[in-house]
């Protein structure tokens, strides 16, 4: 009888084990806390950007939409400006391996240099773990966190939910609207917009 | 990447180029798409509007999408040149489907799919020319990954004097396609927000008595709600109220102003604009739907042979669940009958005990699937929702263990239930064994089953009928196995006067099972049930005792037909006293006491409420009747280490009690894909979708998701 019930909690752990889902996150309360490894393997986490604007920028490089915004040299650009008034941006990969978009971090370095990206580093998530904790969908999909740790925005680059470069130059560009409104120290005007792109490759529903 | 890119429009380019000399009509592939534009008429006259289409044909396990494409995704996109004075209206979009994408949800469509529009000539447009319009046409193509697409695609048609008959292929598919599509139907809906959730309410005419089964609420906006989460349905006489997650927009400084799109309903769909504001009344109270409610992922993808698979391991494992207890001593004590030798007798035995539990267990489902689709609000374990038929099985229960207790003997009648000990025609006998066992039984919702029985309820009849035969096949199979086991009968000691010994012990454990019974039957209808259910015992013990009488004098040649008379008499006043007349009240609130556990009652409310607080929150559905759930409440529930990680995770502990019908909770069960307490819910303290605990509880299980949930703030 013992057995049976052990046996029986195993089947039912087993078909009920579940995990509880993360909570979402919300503009004006504390972004949820995560480290990960980079590229090179140390870990980053995201406590020791307290003091530092954070952009974190989901991505996937065979995604179209992402090719958007590298092809044209977009993403490029609000990095560089981003990073010389001294915000931390971080270059994400959720991409499950097997899955769109999964780089190793010697592919990573490789990608990051090939394509000239000026972020501030690349963190890989290939189990997904940060990207669920932030409920990123999309590829690209950006948050931008001030220096006390609240999310202050979330959404697309811009609104343009297209693959078409030419959308760049009618684009109203949320994200660097909210990093330019984090900057002057005013509320951001548009804290939350629709993400667009390619569905993060988490690879399975668990 | 720049490699890449070129790649894809080093292959698409050709193809775009080459489109325009393609002859009308002509399909384009673009590489997982083939379109074309379509016309409903064979011609157009001037000052006319007619149906036209963008047809696509999706590569087998690729998608286009809706206009909200859900999570992720873009629609498809149209741009046309068109001689002056022509138009052409915006895409009449059909009613999308949902799909899941690892944890997200888009909206679109696969197969082959028409999205129409309206095309207007100019009163001036010349007969006997025809017209040549031209579309850019953009798709985003998907499968686990994306591809943009393009096309340049054509239609031609003659302008005609007078209207043109019909195009014999597309004319009929456009013509339904649009009878299908999202059509507004005067619903009236209001939305609010109410904690973690945003209800919307939706009322009208076209909602009054409608198969409400599966009824999904697709938003025209991207970021109003979370299209992930599931959206459980609550039905009311006038419509019905969807419970959605809130999306981004219910973050900004300004909520929402409107919250429009499609509500689409099995087979029919209607366009909806619900206003902030009070939800109307007669758009909830009466419960989910009767079927298809939309249930966590797991259980909805259940086929029916898997749902038939999981009914199998169920009514196996249901052999070992607490409720059973009882009535393994009683197959115990039939069993023991066909000890050595006897084995056609014993199959024959076993197969009616086989029959009878599966026949019974048809029974209850087909009475369950009745009473949902009359409307009620029932679940698996309904028979002991009602005070008359738990005060039955308690007095049947006592007549059964007076049986074994010898206090009078069943022979070869009807009456034979429970008794496998007559065994020269005990088949009857068996057969009610079978029926009394599942009766029980049922109750318990042993793992397995709750998901199998959760789909069952909403499928089909014949569908939800299969996995309670296989449930049932399930639970007789061991006893049954036995019974054509000759190895194993073998085993068996011979019967002989040890029997009736061991019949003589296996009586207290049936007098134990009315001691719960009573206990149920008082958390029904409160104390006052006490001394009329003990009082009807008295007597049915008097007719027991004056039936054994009867039946010694019988055997000794005596007149026995007064007393036997007397006793049919006093069964008949104990069954009616003690179950039917006068009717039970309803007891006021009387719950069943958890030992230690501080809880409070569950309501939605109340639970939306914890959760604004942001406190873990642990729901225990759980009922009198329900053995498990007492079960688990004794062993895990209530103990020190789980009322320290109560207090340790600032957590609470709500108590949704099944005892009595209640479709509130049958709602929320169903919403969870659950037909059957217990249902263990542990919310996070930042709110999201709650974890679901194994339906066998531990302490540790029990802690570990309450330390969980706290910790995911």
């Amino acid at each position: 009888m013992l057995l049976d019930r052990r046996l029986i909690l195993t089947l039912a752990v087993a078909w009920l084990a579940a995990g509880p889902a993360c909570a979402e996150p919300m503009v004006g309360q504390p972004a949820p806390a995560f480290q990960a490894r980079d590229a090179d393997g140390r870990t980053v986490s995201l406590a020791q950007f307290r003091g530092r604007t954070v952009v974190l920028e989901w991505t996937n490089n065979g995604c179209p939409y992402v090719g958007k915004h590298y092809g044209s040299g977009n993403m490029q650009r609000l990095q560089a400006q981003a990073t010389a008034d001294g915000v931390a941006w971080l270059t994400i990969i959720s991409s499950a391996p097997g899955f769109q978009g999964y780089l190793t971090g010697p592919q990573a370095k490789a990608w990051k240099a090939k394509v000239g990206a000026r972020s501030s580093d690349v963190l890989l998530d290939p189990k997904g773990v940060v990207g669920r904790l932030y409920e990123a969908r999309t590829t690209p999909h950006m948050f931008v966190i001030d220096k006390t740790g609240r999310l202050v925005y979330m959404g697309g680059v811009d609104d343009q939910p297209t693959t078409d470069p030419e959308s760049l130059k009618i684009a109203k560009p949320y994200l660097a609207e909210a990093l330019a409104d984090v900057k002057a120290g005013r509320p951001v005007a548009t804290p939350v917009s629709q993400p667009y792109g390619c569905s993060v490759k988490y690879g399975s529903a668990e | 990447m720049k490699f890449l890119l070129g790649a894809l429009v080093a292959l698409l380019l050709p193809v775009a180029l080459l489109v325009p000399a393609a002859a009308l009509a002509q399909p384009v592939k673009t590489g997982h798409i083939e379109a074309e534009l379509v016309a409903s008429a064979q011609g157009i006259a001037p000052g006319q509007t007619i149906q036209i289409a963008l047809r696509q044909s999706i590569q087998k396990g690729w998608h286009t999408y809706w206009k909200n494409a859900g999570d992720s995704g873009e629609p498809t996109r149209i741009a046309w040149t068109t001689p002056a004075g022509w138009s052409v209206s915006d895409f009449t979009w059909p009613t999308p489907r949902r799909l899941p994408v690892g944890p997200l949800v888009n909206y679109g469509y696969e197969g082959e799919v028409l999205l129409p529009m309206t095309l207007t000539a100019p009163k001036d447009a010349t007969p006997g020319q025809p017209v040549t319009l031209n579309a850019a046409v953009q798709f985003l193509v998907c499968a686990d990954v994306c591809v943009p697409e393009d096309a340049k695609l054509t239609l031609s048609l003659p302008v005609t004097a007078g209207p043109a008959p019909a195009d014999p292929k597309w004319g009929p598919r456009i013509q339904k396609t649009l009878a299908d599509a999202p059509k507004p139907a005067g619903l009236t809906a209001a939305f609010e927000k109410q904690g973690a959730v945003v209800k919307v309410a939706i009322t009208g005419q076209a909602l009054k008595g409608a198969d409400l089964a599966g009824a999904y609420f697709y938003p025209a906006s991207g970021t109003v709600i979370d299209h992930a989460k599931p959206q459980p349905i609550e039905r009311g006489p006038e419509g019905l109220t969807l419970t959605l997650t809130p999306g981004y927009d219910f973050q900004k400084p300004q909520p929402p102003a409107e919250l429009a799109g499609v509500l689409a309903l099995e087979g029919k769909a209607y366009e909806v604009s619900a206003a902030p504001g009070p939800l109307p009344a007669g758009a909830s109270g009466l419960g989910a739907p009767p079927a298809h409610a939309p249930v966590p992922a797991g259980a909805d993808k259940l086929g029916l042979l898997s749902a038939a698979l999981f009914a199998l391991v169920g009514g196996l494992i249901l052999n070992l669940m607490p409720c059973v207890f009882p009535v393994l001593a009683m197959k115990a004590a039939s069993l023991a009958g066909h000890g050595g030798g006897a084995h056609a007798e014993a199959r024959r035995q076993g197969l009616a005990f086989g029959a009878g539990a599966v026949v019974t267990f048809l029974v209850l489902a087909g009475l369950l699937i009745a009473l949902r689709s009359a409307g009620a609000a029932v679940g698996w374990g309904f028979q002991l929702q009602d005070p008359p038929v738990v005060a039955v099985l308690a007095l049947l229960m006592l007549g059964v263990a007076l049986n074994l207790s010898g206090v009078f003997e069943i022979g070869t009648s009807l009456q034979g239930v429970g008794s496998g000990l007559a065994a020269q025609s005990g088949l009857v006998g068996a057969f009610f064994t079978g029926t009394l066992a599942v009766v029980v039984a049922a109750p318990c919702t042993a793992p397995f089953m709750g998901p199998a029985l959760g789909w069952a309820l909403t499928q089909p009849p014949a569908a939800a009928l299969v996995v309670f035969l296989f449930l049932g096949v399930g639970f007789a199979l061991p006893f049954v196995a036995v019974a054509f086991a000759p190895g194993l009968l073998e085993r068996l000691p011979r019967p002989g006067p040890w029997m009736e010994v061991f019949r003589k012990a296996l009586a207290f454990p049936m007098y134990a099972t009315v001691v719960w019974l009573v206990w149920v039957l008082t958390v029904q209808v409160g104390p006052d049930a006490v001394p009329r259910i003990l009082g009807a015992a008295i007597v049915l013990a008097l007719a027991g005792w004056l039936a054994g009488a009867a039946q010694r004098r019988v055997a000794l040649g005596e007149r026995a037909a007064p007393l036997g008379v007397a006793a049919a008499v006093l069964i008949a006043v104990a069954v009616v006293g003690g179950a039917f007349w006068p009717r039970y009240a309803e007891a006021t609130a009387a719950t069943a006491e958890s030992a230690h556990l501080d809880y409070q009652p569950y309501t939605p409310e109340k639970l939306a409420a914890l959760q604004a607080e942001g406190r873990p929150v642990l729901v225990n559905y759980t009922a009198a009747w329900c053995v498990s759930c007492q079960v688990n409440d004794r062993v895990a529930l209530s103990t020190k280490a789980v009322a320290e990680a109560l207090k340790r995770d600032n957590a609470v502990y709500l108590k949704a009690d099944w005892t009595k019908r209640d479709p509130a909770i049958a709602a929320e069960l169903a919403s969870y894909g659950r037909a059957g307490v217990p249902l263990y819910l542990v919310y996070g303290a930042k709110g999201g979708p709650p974890a679901i605990l194994p339906s066998i509880l531990t302490q540790g299980t029990v802690v570990k998701a309450l330390d969980k949930a706290a910790q995911a703030s």
